[in-house]
């Protein structure tokens, strides 16, 4: 006969505890307490006790043979400070980190649920040690770069996301929301084998929140706030401006550009035209759980909208999503679960971010500040540049927005350029969900099958009319277009667990196989051509325009499919040694016939040592572990048919007498049918300790070496191909550290709680070819061509050019600086010019590879992050650093090639004679010394940073206040993010992301945003 | 089951594992390979301004002394691995790659067996053609008779100059009895015939030096009786200066020619590449600037160029009493002289420009592209009066026959017999072929290059063959010709 156990699990201080965890003791199946801490579970007649366990607290078996007659027991737990005694997710499983052999890092829900964060990129940065995270723009919705352990490959570095056990494809993260997020873990090191194929970048593992058994639990959490710059630049005004723009042009022997300088006093400020310092951003969100013991559900909805710092009309984002997870026990053997979602998302964006040709900010930051942003003066309007061309842009009381002749190109008056881009946007539908029947037929056994899908459709709409921005860019007739794509990725997984105890050795067995499908889709779009009207507000596809102004295009998407077999076996001996192997097969549709598998195996183990009989009991040292492991993983995000060569036209020749031309294909390069994975080899020791009973520390060092990175290879002529085929050629390494210290503390009322991490990171390519010990690198920057260098024992890479020894003061400076020949290096340089290092000391500079160096890495030498949570009764407050440094940033924000685009103010401490500058040199027309025009460490700014990226205030009211209310928890927040930088950069921001090597062009700002919030809890 | 699982095929493009399905797949391969016959007379790096600037007959010209550092540095015997221009290796292992490629899939393709036969034996006949370029320019090269893979890049070695020559004769012969005797002007001006086939061979076995078999083979080019039509309707025109007649196309003397277009629309970003169709030899040899006085009132015939390869005093003196000279050299001096036109001195200037391609105002291009790349002038790659000579020469410049040929090409321009000798080879082809770059091979094969070149700067035992550039040697087996090590 069984019996039914009901009780309640309290913390020390007698607050419920929810989500604990209540089993029978030896048994598998149990149940969780709900947010009052209660649970009601059915125990067999032999059961003896219970296990409760909760994530922060220390486990407790709890007898269940002496209760009374109403079966009903009070469980108090006790706060654990250990990390150790944490469970995390591995992949196919969890363990508890105490046993675990691998690094893995961990962030809780419980970090971030009162941070308002967008996006969950962005809610890992600065707390897990090893990932480096970098904004890819202040974009509202953006998305981040996400580097575990550095820089893995010269191609694809992104991580493999799995969401509830689903590998769900990189970049499309942005569906989920934040507060369904019951934990995440990254998976860095030998560990990562699991996921084989594509774990080389790392492994992110995020679980979602489920429903609880128990009273039905309602939570809602809103903010409202608004977002503002963090920081201007410091721009010439007018006066400033047309000072510098007649020195420079008299320098250069031309004549006085600017007349009447006294006249234009500060002039336009393009910054002040485009930023906003009122950006709105609200978020809601609410989430229903609830169950019972033989089912459970969650179900969440959110809304949020948020409106960028820059151009607002055309920098805007909103999300809405919905969410339903499930779980279900049918009889005694087998559970079934299942999450669907469904996010809506929409943005416009401002375009030509982070690009130096054109776009709000670049043209911001370039353009005269003498040219008005409104033409007033009807005598200006009247002239020839704005009455001749009906299509300028005019503002609301008909006047024309100001036109730059002295800054012209790509560069055009940025409030007007809102007006051509308005009525465009990408929006995207995602619906991802999953299944899993899990069968329990017997004690330690778990057979799983899961199915993983996700159909996703996105799309953009754009309207460009016809317009007159500048003499140089202008549009002669309207355009409506909208593009439309859709996919569906599927997988299945099937795996087996069985975990044993005999004795003092515990032994679990995973066995899996896995399939893989993406991108079953296709994209179609569609324009039209002048249509008949002027506005975005009329554009539509209904109008019948004549079939040569309709202009479709269709493509359709390559497959990518993954077959997998793995397997893990962890073994611990009295959990005091301990062991896990892994291995996995891949095949994929990315590699040649020849190589399509590939084997991932790692081997790792652990020791607790402070199990050992030997260690003293002691109260600095309470726990310790130490552990290291070796293993491999591989990287197929590359693209699909690279190891196939196509055959193309254009190798042409005349054929008969009539003198047309025959169109001759040949392949373009060869077959690689050896193409294979880049592997990634990790070496991992860490340990994992307590100390004081207060501090957790862990430390890792790491040394991840990839090898066969996939490049195209130039090949000697004799094989007769016209382009260079991909192979598997190049290695790099990334060797490194990681520390994280976490101090929790209880002290009468007040809680305490410091996490602190730090990673530091040295990347070396080790190998790019046979013929040569460099490659140029990815980064190019306007006329300088390619600004980066690929080299070996190099980071990756690295700035290369020009080195100054400063600036020439006076004739005589030149006069000395002397080859070994006795004459003069520089000879046709004059005082105010930089002085170059010549490099390799042939006794002349030449602008050619010969007299450049490596100036410096774009990647960060060490990234770090910590936060400070205070408690008190009532109030909490929550302080969250993070940072990175000893990478260099180019400070690219000028136009080099449009002679008068503006300056910052650092121009005005340019060399004017001897003395003045040994920095900044003199301005000149034409530049005849190259100080501009030629890469040089000039450009390099040190992108060291720290930022308070969030501060936040809370308090909750308390319990017996809301005692007859049948509200649980009330709280009111208010949070501050990105309150202070901490940075010599000079540009916008310190945080340039995304693959831009370090380069910025004007990347969109993160913003400073103040937020009040409410958090409810029924 | 499993490995069709993640095997996919790409949808839309063509992969070289499902090309030359058929017919047209297949026609459009061989393309490929005609394509690189082009190299004699496109782009700034063709074969005729190349090896007329190392011969005795023309200076390298151009603008300056750095006007192409290849070509001028090949005309003074400085070049090295670092300068020789590396498109002569390139673009002939293109074609060889693409011939290769092609003989591999054909026969697999689902086409008409006598059609088959013939793509079969052009893609052998180009390959031996590109090859024969390759061992005369290179001497020491790698022999590859199929696509390299990926694996074998860096293990390929230089085959034995004999090796190479016996796979070219070996080619030849093959392709011969499958190349038709006569085209279809129309759809197939261009594409080799028989005579072609044969006329090649000859030549390839007379630098293999077996000149019996030389003589043989050339003699079917040739016919019977010199000056008399051969079998497939071949004889060399009457008048000389039609030859050099841009619209003269396919004429009965021609007996392969490189083929020109004005309507590739070759431009700058494209020139000398695959899509190029234009004569450059016609831009390059133009006198710089060169342009009508004020005052002359004349037909205006000429466009301006950039003044390569200007011919030496030396041969001007050769051939200054000769029939030929009038097509042959054109003297600017004069039309300066005459107060006619104007030009500038470009570098090595004569004032006497190769009359044969210079570029002409009625050949300007009317279409799309770059006027200076789009002349369509054929050039010969061989012409009967050359195969004449071939043969004369391999019939050791002895005999009735040998006498016969050297008397036709002299009767065509109306020069009355000379006793045959190989020096009376020598000279003839000299002024025959003048300024069609074979005069530098002529020389080496004669072993009269240092004697004629030395004062160039001509290193015997060094120069008669180029180095092989430097790219080919790094991370590779090759080794680099003697005397070019450093």
């Amino acid at each position: 006969q069984n019996r039914t156990i009901t009780g309640k699990v309290l913390d020390d201080s007698n607050a419920p505890v929810a989500g604990a965890s209540v089993t029978v003791k030896g048994a598998t199946a149990g149940t969780t307490t709900n947010d009052r801490g209660e649970f009601r579970i059915q125990v067999a007649p032999s059961a003896t006790a219970l296990v409760i366990s909760s994530v922060g607290f220390v486990s407790r078996e709890v007898s269940i043979t002496n209760l009374g007659a109403d079966n009903n027991v009070s469980v108090s737990l006790a706060k654990s400070v250990s990390a150790l005694d944490e469970v995390v997710v591995v992949g196919y499983g969890t363990t508890k980190k105490s046993i675990l052999t691998g690094s893995v890092a961990s962030v809780r829900a419980k970090d971030l649920e009162n941070v308002p964060n967008g996006r969950i990129e962005q809610a890992l940065q600065g707390r897990a040690s090893g990932v480096t995270i970098m904004q890819n723009s202040g974009q509202p919705g953006s998305a981040s770069t996400i580097r575990v352990r550095g820089i893995t490959t010269f191609n694809n570095n992104n991580p493999l996301w799995v969401v509830d056990n689903v590998v769900v494809d990189a970049g499309g993260i942005g569906y989920l929301n934040q507060s369904d997020i019951e934990s995440i873990e990254v998976l860095k090191d030998a560990s990562a084998s699991i996921y084989g194929t594509r774990a080389a970048g790392g492994v992110i593992l995020v679980t979602t929140k489920k429903g609880r058994s128990g009273k039905l639990s309602v939570s809602y959490n809103g903010f409202y706030g608004t977002s503002a710059p963090a920081r201007m630049l410091e721009l010439l005004n007018a006066t400033q401006y047309a000072t510098l723009i007649n020195e420079r042009s008299i320098a250069g022997g031309g004549g006085i550009v600017y007349n009447d300088i006294s006249t234009l006093g500060v002039g336009t400020d393009w910054q002040k035209a485009i930023f906003n310092n009122n950006a709105s951003r609200y978020l809601h969100e609410v989430s229903l759980s609830g169950g019972t013991d033989k089912s459970t559900f969650y179900v969440s909805a959110g809304i949020q909208k948020q409106n960028g710092i820059v151009s607002t009309e055309i920098s805007k984002y909103e999300k809405k999503n919905i969410r339903l997870a499930s779980t279900h026990k049918i009889g005694n053997y087998v559970t079934f679960g299942q999450t669907i979602g469904y996010t809506y998302q929409k943005s416009i964006g401002l375009g030509n971010t982070n690009s130096e040709f054109g776009g709000p900010l670049s043209s911001a930051i370039n353009l005269d500040p003498i040219t008005p942003i409104v033409v007033t003066d009807p005598s200006v309007a009247a002239t020839p540049l704005y009455a001749n061309n009906p299509s300028a842009i005019r503002d609301a009381n008909g006047n024309p927005y100001g036109i730059s002749l002295a800054v012209g190109q790509e560069m055009t008056n940025p409030v007007a350029y809102i007006q051509t881009r308005l009525g465009g946007y990408n929006w995207s539908d995602d619906f991802v969900g999953n299944a899993y029947l899990e069968v329990a037929p017997v004690k330690g056994l778990k057979i799983r099958t899961s199915v993983g899908v996700k159909k996703a459709y996105w799309g953009n709409v754009g309207f460009t009319p016809v317009f007159f921005l500048s003499p140089t860019v202008q549009q002669a007739q309207n355009s409506y277009n909208r593009g439309e794509n859709r996919t569906f990725n599927w997988n299945v997984e099937n795996t087996i667990t069985y975990n044993r105890k005999f004795g003092d050795h515990d032994v679990t067995v995973l066995a899996g196989q896995g399939a893989y499908v993406e991108n079953i889709g296709a994209s179609t779009g569609m324009t039209y051509l002048n249509l008949p009207i002027t506005s975005y507000k009329d554009a539509s596809f209904n109008f019948d325009l004549p079939l040569a102004n309709k202009q479709g295009y269709a493509s359709d998407m390559t497959q990518h499919k993954v077959s997998s077999l793995f397997g893990r076996l962890n073994y611990a001996f009295q959990d005091k040694y301990l062991l896990t192997g892994i291995i996995r097969q891949d095949g994929s549709t990315r590699f040649g016939p020849n190589k399509k598998y590939s084997v991932f195996p790692s081997v790792s183990a652990g020791w607790n040592v402070d199990k050992e009989k030997f260690f003293p009991v002691n109260k600095v040292v309470s726990q310790l572990k130490l552990r290291g492991g070796y293993g491999t993983s591989g990287n197929d995000a590359s693209d699909d048919f690279r190891y196939l060569s196509t055959v193309v036209g254009g190798y042409n020749y005349s054929i008969g007498n009539g003198g047309t031309v025959t169109t001759g294909y040949s392949p373009l390069t060869l077959d690689n049918k050896d193409l294979r994975w880049e592997k990634t080899a990790t070496t991992d020791i860490g340990l994992d300790a307590q100390l004081f009973n207060n501090f957790n520390l862990t430390v890792n060092w790491f040394n991840k070496k990839t090898t066969g990175i996939l490049r195209p290879i130039l090949i000697p002529g004799y094989v007769g191909v016209s382009a260079s085929p991909w192979a598997n050629v190049a290695d790099m390494e990334n060797k490194g550290l990681e520390i994280e210290l976490g101090y929790r503390k209880r002290a009468g009322d007040l809680n305490i709680s410091i996490n602190g991490n730090v990673t530091f990171i040295k990347n070396k390519v080790l190998y790019v070819a046979a013929d040569t010990n460099f490659i140029v690198g990815g980064a190019g920057f306007q006329s300088m061509g390619t600004i980066t260098r690929i080299k070996v024992g190099e980071s990756y890479n690295s700035f290369f050019g020009f080195q100054r020894l400063g600036v020439f003061q006076t004739q005589a400076d030149i006069d000395n600086y002397k080859n070994k020949a006795g004459t003069p290096i520089q000879p046709n340089a004059r005082p105010g010019d930089f002085m170059w290092a010549d490099i390799n000391g042939d006794g002349v500079i030449t602008n050619d590879d010969k007299d450049k160096t490596f100036l410096g890495s774009n990647l960060p030498k060490y990234t770090f992050g910590f936060t400070v949570n205070l408690e008190y009764k009532g109030f909490d407050m929550t302080a969250f650093f993070q940072g990175a440094g000893g990478n260099k940033i180019f400070q690219g924000l000028r136009r080099l090639d449009i002679a008068n685009s503006n300056f910052t103010t650092k121009a005005l401490s340019r060399w004017t004679g001897p003395g003045t500058s040994n920095d900044y040199p003199r301005l000149v027309s034409n530049d005849p010394n190259n100080n501009f025009a030629w890469m040089s460490d000039f450009y390099l700014e040190d992108g060291d940073y720290l930022r308070l990226k969030v501060f936040q205030l809370g308090y909750t009211l308390p319990a017996k206040l809301l005692n007859k209310t049948g509200i649980s928890k009330v709280r009111f927040y208010v949070t501050a993010e990105n309150l202070f930088t901490l940075t010599k950069y000079t540009g916008y921001d310190p945080e340039v992301g995304g693959g831009v090597f370090g380069v910025d062009r004007g990347q969109y700002p993160q913003a400073r945003a103040i937020l009040g919030g409410l958090q409810l809890q029924f | 089951c499993k490995k069709d699982f993640i095997t996919i095929t790409p949808q839309g493009q063509f992969l070289s594992e499902n090309y030359y399905s058929n017919r047209d797949q297949a026609y459009t391969g061989l393309v490929g390979v005609y394509d690189v016959l082009r190299k004699n007379a496109g782009g700034f790096e063709n074969m005729i301004t190349f090896f007329n600037a190392a011969s005795d007959d023309n200076y390298s010209g151009g603008g300056n002394s750095s006007d192409g550092a290849g070509i001028q540095s090949f005309a003074n015997f400085t070049i090295n691995p670092n300068l020789v221009p590396g498109s002569y290796w390139n673009d002939h292992y293109q074609g060889i790659f693409r011939a290769n490629v092609l003989l591999s899939k054909i026969g697999a393709v689902n086409m008409n067996a006598a059609e088959k036969a013939r793509f079969t034996a052009e893609a052998k006949a180009l390959r031996a053609i590109y090859y024969f370029n390759l061992v005369r320019m290179f001497k020491n090269i790698p022999l590859l008779l199929e696509p390299v893979s990926a694996n074998d890049i860096y293990n390929v070695t230089q085959a034995a100059p004999t090796a190479v020559y016996t796979q070219i004769e070996k080619d030849l012969s093959e392709a011969i009895p499958d190349l038709p005797n006569t085209v279809v002007l129309a759809t197939e001006a261009g594409r080799l015939t028989k005579a072609a086939g044969q006329a090649m061979l000859g030549k390839v076995y007379l630098y293999d030096g077996k000149a019996a078999q030389a003589a043989t083979q050339l003699a079917l080019v040739n016919g019977p009786t010199p000056g008399q039509p051969n079998q497939y309707g071949n004889k060399l025109l009457a008048n000389f200066a039609d030859l050099w007649v841009f619209t003269n196309k396919f004429n009965s003397e021609s007996i392969l020619e490189c083929v020109h277009t004005n309507q590739s629309n070759a431009d700058w970003g494209f020139w000398g590449s695959s899509a190029d169709e234009g004569n450059s030899v016609n831009q390059m040899v133009g006198p710089r600037s060169f342009a009508p006085t004020a005052t002359y009132n004349g037909p205006d015939i000429y466009r301006a160029g950039w003044s390569f390869n200007t011919w030496t005093q030396d041969f001007y003196d050769a051939i200054k009493a000769d029939p030929r000279f009038p097509s042959t050299v054109f003297d600017a001096k004069a039309y300066v002289a005459a107060g006619m036109a104007t030009y500038i001195d470009g570098y090595m200037n004569t004032g006497y420009f190769i009359k044969k391609f210079l570029p002409l105002r009625s050949d300007q291009r009317t279409g799309g592209g770059t006027l200076e790349l789009n002349f369509q002038q054929n050039d010969y790659i061989i012409r009967l009066a050359d195969t004449y000579l071939l043969e004369a020469e391999a019939l050791g410049a002895t005999g009735t026959r040998a006498q016969a040929l050297l008397d036709a090409v002299r009767a065509r321009v109306g020069l009355t017999p000379v006793p045959v000798s190989l020096a009376a080879i020598k000279a003839e082809r000299r002024l025959e072929l003048a300024g069609e770059g074979h005069r530098f091979f002529d020389l080496v094969r004669w072993g009269d290059a240092a004697a004629k070149l030395g004062g160039r700067g001509f290193v015997a035992g060094k120069n008669e063959i180029l180095p092989i550039p430097a790219r080919e040697l790094i991370g590779t087996k090759l080794t680099q010709n003697p005397n070019y090590q450093k």
